[in-house]
């Protein structure tokens, strides 16, 4: 597991790709977080909440990075030479699960405290420092969401093999699923669909979503030829 | 065929023969059928109280505290409302004094104390001086500038007239309305109604309370007390009275003292909740969009894969041609997919909404057809938009999550609770999200106080100028790609 | 001498070369060692019976050959004839319906940290464009717990030097193909399967492919390296497998093979080729059979 790792992160840290991409979700979180700051109207409940609404933006290019990290050496064939190097298929995607789940965490929580700094800076008084309880567990909820949305990605794109479809296929799940809830107007079907929406506080729905996701990606790399 | 049908052509026989992008389309189709399903069964409202329906055809609200005695042929009403009071929630458990703009006291005939039943009325309102009003949907401003307290409302056979004075010398018209098939008696009488609050982001129930003097009465009017009591209380557009209140009247020395609650307005999405759209039947819009998106920026970036784009532009040099062609022929399968799909999908979840109770707001034909053909030019702009993305980006990833991010996110935005309505109106106008606008089929009403947000399914652009707005962006992206596309190496 | 062929596959109609295997017509597995222990011991891939079907195309038919140390082991045979299946199937990354494929006694996906025991190079390497060659070795060295040493041991070894801190994305294919090479030969391993590795190689670089795999053959590794080029092969190997319909129709040394083909008219490899593919005939070493089919 050790060298499988190290490979792992020198792939990751040796094209340009993952960087910008982690850049570009701590950058579209904040601003959008910052933008919805300071359009929204009644700075009454809430506004830690308010000041995270960038995840829903910032997930999409965690989205990006995550299909690619496997979708990619599809794409140009290296995934054979990963397999020839490491024949252990489980070992390589729990290797690639890893540094994605911990670039993914550091870039998370660089975007989270930002949108949280950006919050308290345009709305000074309504979004609570880290020290109060609900936004501590706000803030790790919406970190944990993203690295959850993140092996969501790399089991879809392991099961998909190509990026565009697994791109559109977990974008899908986290988008068009909360519209939707919003219409559906039976109230226990309402209730139905929010329960089984990836959200970030609904990190166990979150998290069963990527473990079926990685599961049935590793099932399907075991089973299938290269 | 010309050059040009050939590159066509070409593009036809390549799509075709790609069995992924082929499924793609039909999957498109299928995705807004099977969500037109989900949406028809996932809703079961058998046995709710049913929609009052207005002399129109349309959906309204009609419950307000009506103080009543039926009147045979013609006559007249004539009476001051020297106050209009109205308290909206403070909390829970209170009340506050506020203004509710569109409360509403003042004089009534109406054919019948039916839900739904014709009517016209002359009142004072909480913000918009006199106004004369029939038929749920028609609304005439009274004398301006004057804070006329004297209302008067005559009939003479299906006319009603109603007047408004501030002297009681000197009486101005406001308008005179036919209701077609009043019968010989109709009742008549004073009325108080008191439309829910918009408070922020969302609304809560008032209750308005009125004094009447001067009450006079002409023509032959039933004898005996007046009778009050409260019209449509069991309606799906009355919210109710707020926490211990409610309708009542009094009389002392000719003196009324009327509180009431409702509204006679069209209903509107605030006001009917449980009524359904063509819109929200057309749910899958939003998941077939996605699957034009991945097809389309497909078609092009695995071109750049595998090098088969010089073999294309070898066989077609000319660049933008090849480009207009992949378009054409993208565009027009989308077009089909969206249409086959919408065609299918409307009167299916119609008919399930029917089958399962749910009152769907009604339209016209032409609008399901708009709706319908606004579906598929979405569906085939969209992948005009992905397909310009994908040779600008010559990647997939990013062409596939750009366009979903520029279309769908927008949407979801709006549909915050906590966005501004400015803010959700603005990205409704600005984003590529705009063309949503073609799903609409609600009408926003002046005279209704409520929430008219894209989310609730009012959009600020008309449907064809909402779809313009994401024209633009596809021929603009088409435009960057062709440029880019003669610049680059293939 | 060592055992080529020990173990037989029911079905195969063919007869071993040397009668150290078991009886014919008995049904062996290559996984019970009791019965195969030569095979397991051998250094070199040992290739048994591999039968393998894409959708209705049976892409391996009974494939059995083995690639001996010290040797070039040319694999050849027309289009579809199974070549890269075979080599995908003995790198663990295709699985089969039937037939083991063994690399030093031990089936690819047992082995840990393989590319100290294999160095395989497929279709040409594939990197990310946006990577540079040495970092795509690097992470593969890593891979194998390796070091940046060996890392420009390697990219020396392959003649990478002046490309190798550029984008992968630039390179031609003759240099994705050193690139390949490099990344062959990362683990020192003792076997060596390279699929077209003359593919888009400039003259220069057929003459040092050829010297590469000479002397790789010289230090006693196994090298197997398939290729179209039959004049290339004449050259270069010492010994060939056939590959025809999913199977080894020929295997023997190319002397051999020049030899029994000719009969004295000066044939080259390419005519033996020739002959034996359109024929579908059958050759190996030691029997003069030409089955017809």
């Amino acid at each position: 597991m050790r060298p499988a790792l190290h490979a792992e992160w020198t792939k990751a840290r040796t094209v340009a790709g993952p960087l910008w991409l982690l850049l570009g979700t701590i950058a579209a979180t904040v601003a959008l977080s910052a933008g919805a700051v300071s359009v929204a109207r009644c700075p009454c409940g809430d506004m830690a909440e308010v000041s995270l609404i960038g995840v829903d933006l910032g997930q999409a290019l965690v989205v990006i990075l995550a299909v690619l990290v496997i979708a990619g050496e599809y794409g140009t064939g290296m995934i054979r030479t990963t397999l020839t190097a490491m024949p252990h298929r489980s070992t390589v995607l729990a290797a690639k699960a890893a540094v994605l789940t911990g670039i993914v965490a550091a870039a998370g929580t660089v975007a989270v405290l930002g949108s949280l700094l950006a919050g308290r800076l345009i709305l000074p008084g309504h979004v609570q420092p880290l020290t109060d309880g609900p936004t501590l567990r706000t803030a790790l909820a919406a970190i944990l969401y993203l690295t959850l949305i993140a092996l969501l990605g790399l089991g879809v794109a392991t099961a998909v093999r190509d990026s565009a479809t697994s791109i559109g296929t977990v974008l899908g799940l986290l988008y068009v699923f909360p519209v939707l809830s919003q219409t559906i107007g039976d109230q226990h079907w309402q209730r139905l669909l929010q329960r089984i929406t990836p959200m970030p506080d609904h990190l166990g729905v979150t998290a069963a979503w990527a473990g079926a996701a990685l599961l049935s990606g590793a099932l399907l790399l075991h089973l299938r030829d290269a | 065929m010309s050059a040009f049908a050939h590159v066509v052509h070409a593009e036809w026989t390549k799509f075709r023969t790609v069995r992924g992008w082929v499924a793609g389309m039909v999957a498109a189709a299928l995705l807004l059928v099977v969500f037109a399903l989900l949406a028809g069964v996932s809703s079961d409202q058998k046995g709710a109280p049913p929609v009052p329906i207005g002399p129109d055809g349309g959906p309204v609200t009609d419950s307000f505290y009506f103080v009543h005695r039926p009147l045979t042929g013609d006559g007249a009403i004539t009476a001051s409302v020297p106050a209009l009071k109205s308290s909206i929630p403070a909390d829970p458990e209170h009340l506050r004094p506020g203004t509710v703009p569109w409360a509403k006291a003042g004089l009534i005939v109406k054919e019948s104390t039916r839900p739904g039943a014709r009517y016209a009325a002359i009142m004072v309102t909480g913000g918009h001086g006199v106004r004369m009003q029939d038929g749920y949907v028609h609304d005439t401003a009274g004398p301006a500038g004057v804070s006329a307290r004297l209302l008067r409302l005559e009939r003479s056979g299906d006319a009603i007239t109603g007047y408004a004075s501030a002297d009681g010398a000197h009486w101005t018209k406001v308008g005179t309305v036919h209701l077609r098939g009043l019968g010989p008696t109709a009742q008549g009488g004073l009325f108080v109604a008191s439309p829910p609050s918009v408070q922020g982001m969302g609304t809560s129930g008032s209750v308005s309370t009125a004094a009447f003097g001067n009450l006079r009465v002409q023509g032959h009017w039933a004898p005996g007390d007046w009778t009050g009591g409260q019209v449509g209380a069991e309606s799906p557009g009355f919210a109710g009275y707020p926490a211990n209140t409610s309708g009542a009247f009094t009389e002392s020395g000719g003196r009324f003292t009327v509180t009431g609650a409702g509204d006679m307005a069209p209903a509107v999405r605030e006001t009917l909740p449980t009524g359904g759209t063509l819109g929200e039947i057309l749910t899958g819009t939003f998941a077939a969009l996605i699957a034009v998106i991945v097809v389309a920026a497909l078609s092009v970036t695995t071109e750049y894969r595998s090098g088969l784009v010089r073999v294309t532009l070898a066989a077609g040099p000319g660049r933008s041609r090849v480009l207009a062609a992949k378009a054409i022929v993208l565009g027009a399968v989308a077009f089909v997919a969206g249409l086959v799909g919408a065609a299918v999908a409307v009167p299916l979840g119609l008919h399930l909404a029917e089958a399962n109770g749910v009152y769907v707001f009604p339209v016209t034909a032409a609008t399901e057809v708009r709706v319908v053909l606004g579906v598929a030019a979405l569906l085939a702009t969209v992948s005009v938009l992905a397909l310009s993305a994908g040779a600008v980006f010559r990647h997939s990833a990013g062409a596939v999550t750009t366009v979903v991010v520029a279309v769908v996110l927008p949407y979801i935005l709006m549909a915050i609770p906590f966005m501004p309505a400015s803010v959700s109106t603005w990205l409704a106008r600005v984003t590529p999200g705009a063309a949503f606008a073609v799903l609409q089929t609600l009408v926003p009403y002046h005279q209704v106080a409520s929430i008219y947000t894209p989310y609730e399914g009012y959009y600020p652009l008309a449907p064809w100028a909402g779809f313009a707005v994401l024209a633009g962006y596809a021929m603009g992206a088409l435009a960057v790609a062709a440029v880019l596309l003669h610049r680059r190496d293939a | 001498m060592p055992c080529v062929r020990p173990c037989q596959i029911p079905g195969s109609s063919r007869v071993a070369a040397a009668a150290t295997g078991p009886e014919p017509g008995a049904a062996y597995n290559l996984r019970h060692e009791s019965n195969c222990e030569l095979a397991l011991s051998a250094p070199g891939i040992v290739v048994a019976g591999l039968r393998k079907r894409y959708g209705t195309v049976l892409a391996l038919d009974g494939m059995s050959f083995s690639v001996r140390p010290g040797q070039v082991t040319g694999f050849v045979g027309p289009n579809g004839a199974g070549k890269s299946t075979t080599m995908r199937v003995i790198l663990g990354l295709d699985a089969v319906e039937e037939g083991t494929a063994l690399i030093g006694g031990l089936p690819y996906r047992g082995l840990r940290h393989p590319l100290h025991h294999v160095g395989s190079l497929l279709d040409a390497a594939a990197p990310h464009p946006g990577r540079s060659g040495r970092n795509h070795l690097l992470w593969l060295a890593h891979s194998q717990g390796l070091d940046v040493r060996r890392v420009d041991r390697v990219i020396e070894q392959a003649g990478l030097a002046p490309a190798a801190r550029r984008k992968a994305g630039g390179y031609s294919l003759g240099m994705r193909q050193r690139l390949g090479i490099a990344a062959a030969l990362l683990g020192d391993p003792p076997v060596v399967l390279l699929d077209e590795p003359f593919n888009g190689m400039d003259p220069d670089g057929i003459v040092w492919m050829r010297g590469l795999l000479r002397s790789l053959a010289s230090e006693g590794r196994a090298v197997l390296v398939s290729s179209h080029l039959m004049g290339e092969m004449q050259h270069t190997a010492d010994h060939l497998v056939v590959a025809g319909r999913g199977r080894a129709i020929a295997d023997a040394s190319v002397a051999e093979l020049i030899a029994a083909a000719s009969r004295g008219n000066g044939a080259t490899l390419e005519d033996v080729y020739l002959r034996l593919t359109r024929e579908a005939v059958e050759f190996r070493t030691g029997t003069s059979t030409e089955d017809r089919k």
